[in-house]
């Protein structure tokens, strides 16, 4: 079955960066991943968005744009509002930085609500690597991705001062996760 | 060897064109197509190749003209504003013959448009931009793993038939990231071009071979003389006004495309075999028509889906066997009917009922949005 990703939040939290780490890590996997992106035109504060499309090969891809996901990250609450329509009643899935939502825009049944900027800050040292806190988060509790492969993945991807760093905030989140939180099966 | 990569459009078409063999870019930066400009500028001069920022898009095209003459493969990318400006020589390429490749990503048009929102405005610009009739082939993918595969077959047709040859992509492949796998050079077949077989005095630069109707190249610094003549010319390259070799001269021009047709179109049909509906569409929209058509399909509707992936030429022969069992033909296109004539030249004459659904909008559209635009357009599905 095809698996359907949305991950948006403000200009400047990193949603696109994490849209290409979380799919260049599918794509080691085996999987057929098309990843498109949406942004306003301001560097940082305005919106950002991206979509992540898992296919089991290529002879079934067809959209290319979310339709209604399965999966949905919002690091943000403007846009958790704005995209709440594109994400299914019964997600799979849904991820909120606690940071900045206090309460989900819809009855989701499954939503898992961390403080991942105010975490970072706290653990990693900066707020600017929530993004990959989050994808260790994410990494431990839909286990989709492992994270000798999103370490790889991190460090052939991201510029290389930012490297140490953002692996920290990896393995920190990852950690958090194992502590904090139960692992949720997610159909693929 | 081939990778798997996680790349976009334009990233995938960079790869492929140094896979088959990139000697030349030459280009003048343009949305969506800067970015690959920028990724060959860092990468082709490791494979020996050279990267030129030409002055406008008009010195661009021209100087792909003159690399390819001194036998190098060449490629420029573009947009539509970028591709108006070469349009004069477009057809210079078509009448020198020569093998260029030029990657045209439409955006939202007319003019300057909306310079960051995706088209598909542009299919007739594609074939007809230059004055004079001529010849282009012109491809379109609809993902990045065939954005990837057409440039390559570009350069085959390019230099199989002498041809100028455009891949018509848009804003969304450029930026999407998809799973391409990729080769490295020499790993990929393309077609070279066919040298001359006389000696330096007695070669004519524009002798076609009678079967393929593809005159053999000589390149600047064989020893050869090549006369570039951008005037009607006979076989040796100089200019003539006799009508005969004029009709001669056109007539190839396209023929030598037409005649090699099953090197050139191909297309693709999905859930055609009992479909009594058939959507055509190309590019990124035919991806949104196909998830339409599964849920028309999941509704017990007889829908199928044909694109062509060559424009120009189309795959007629393709169209005709997807529409056997068709009494409908909807073309959905993002322009108020450009592809729409073509088809309804191919299978007006057999009665079908043939309708248009157009798409104005700079994004890209859903299939649940693509549904609204059939009911804007009355159109029943």
């Amino acid at each position: 079955m095809t698996l359907e990703i949305i991950i948006a939040g403000r200009g400047g939290q990193g949603i696109l960066l994490t849209g290409y780490l979380l799919g260049k890590a599918l794509v080691k996997k085996g999987y057929y991943v098309v990843n498109s992106e949406m942004y306003s035109a301001e560097t940082r504060g305005g919106f950002s968005r991206s979509d992540l499309i898992v296919f089991p090969s290529e002879a079934e891809i067809d959209i290319i744009k979310v339709r209604k996901a399965d999966i949905a990250i919002f690091m943000y609450k403007d846009q958790m509002h704005s995209y709440a329509e594109y994400v299914k009643p019964d997600a799979q899935l849904i991820i909120l930085d606690g940071t900045f939502i206090e309460e989900p825009a819809k009855p989701w049944p499954r939503v898992l609500k961390v403080p991942f900027t105010r975490l970072a800050e706290e653990k990693v040292g900066t707020y600017r690597v929530a993004n990959v806190f989050m994808l260790g988060v994410f990494s431990y509790v839909t286990g989709l991705v492992d994270p000798e492969t999103m370490e790889e993945i991190i460090k052939t991807s991201v510029r290389p001062k930012w490297i140490e760093i953002n692996l920290k905030a990896f393995d920190a989140g990852y950690n958090y996760a194992k502590e904090n939180l139960e692992k949720v099966e997610i159909k693929l | 060897m081939a990778r798997r990569e996680f790349l976009t459009g334009n990233e995938a078409m960079a790869e492929a064109a140094i896979a088959a063999g990139l000697r030349v870019f030459i280009g003048y930066p343009i949305t969506p197509a800067s970015d690959l400009f920028e990724y060959l500028a860092e990468k082709l001069p490791s494979y020996g190749g050279v990267v030129f920022q030409a002055e406008d898009e008009i010195a661009a095209i021209n100087a792909l003209v003159g690399a390819t003459y001194a036998g190098a493969k060449a490629m420029t990318a573009t947009s539509g504003p970028g591709f108006s400006l070469m349009a004069e020589s477009l057809g210079l390429a078509a009448m020198l013959e020569a093998p260029i490749v030029i990657v045209y990503n439409m955006r939202t048009g007319p003019s300057t448009g909306i310079a960051t929102g995706t088209g598909q405005g542009d299919v007739m610009q594609s074939r007809w931009a230059s004055h004079g009739h001529y010849g282009v082939v012109v491809y379109s993918p609809w993902s990045v793993q065939e954005a990837y595969n057409l440039v390559v077959k570009a350069f085959d047709t390019a230099w199989r038939l002498r041809v100028p040859t455009i891949v018509l992509s848009d804003a969304v492949i450029a930026h999407t990231r998809e799973l391409a796998v990729v080769y490295e050079p020499g790993e990929v077949k393309v077609a070279d071009r066919k040298p001359p077989r006389e000696p330096p005095g007695e070669f004519k630069p524009f002798k076609p071979d009678p079967d393929d109707l593809v005159p053999p190249m000589a390149f600047y610094g064989e020893g050869y003389a090549v006369l570039a003549e951008s005037l009607v010319h006979d076989e040796r390259g100089y200019y003539t006004t006799d009508p005969e070799n004029y009709e001669r001269l056109v007539k190839r021009l396209e023929e030598k495309i037409t005649r090699n047709k099953h090197h050139v179109v191909s297309s693709e049909a999905r859930y055609t075999e009992d479909a009594e509906t058939v959507i055509v569409a190309f590019g990124t929209l035919a991806r949104s028509a196909l998830a339409l058509v599964k849920d028309l399909r999941k509704q017990g509707k007889k829908v199928g889906l044909w694109r062509p992936v060559s424009i120009w030429p189309l795959d007629e022969e393709g169209l005709s066997k997807a529409v056997e069992h068709a009494d409908r033909v909807i073309v959905a296109e993002m322009n108020l009917g450009q592809l729409y004539r073509e088809v309804a030249r191919i299978l007006g004459p057999t009665g079908r009922k043939i309708e248009l659904v157009p798409v104005l909008t700079p994004e890209l559209p859903g299939p649940d949005e693509l549904l609204g635009y059939f009911r804007k357009a009355g159109v029943e599905i």
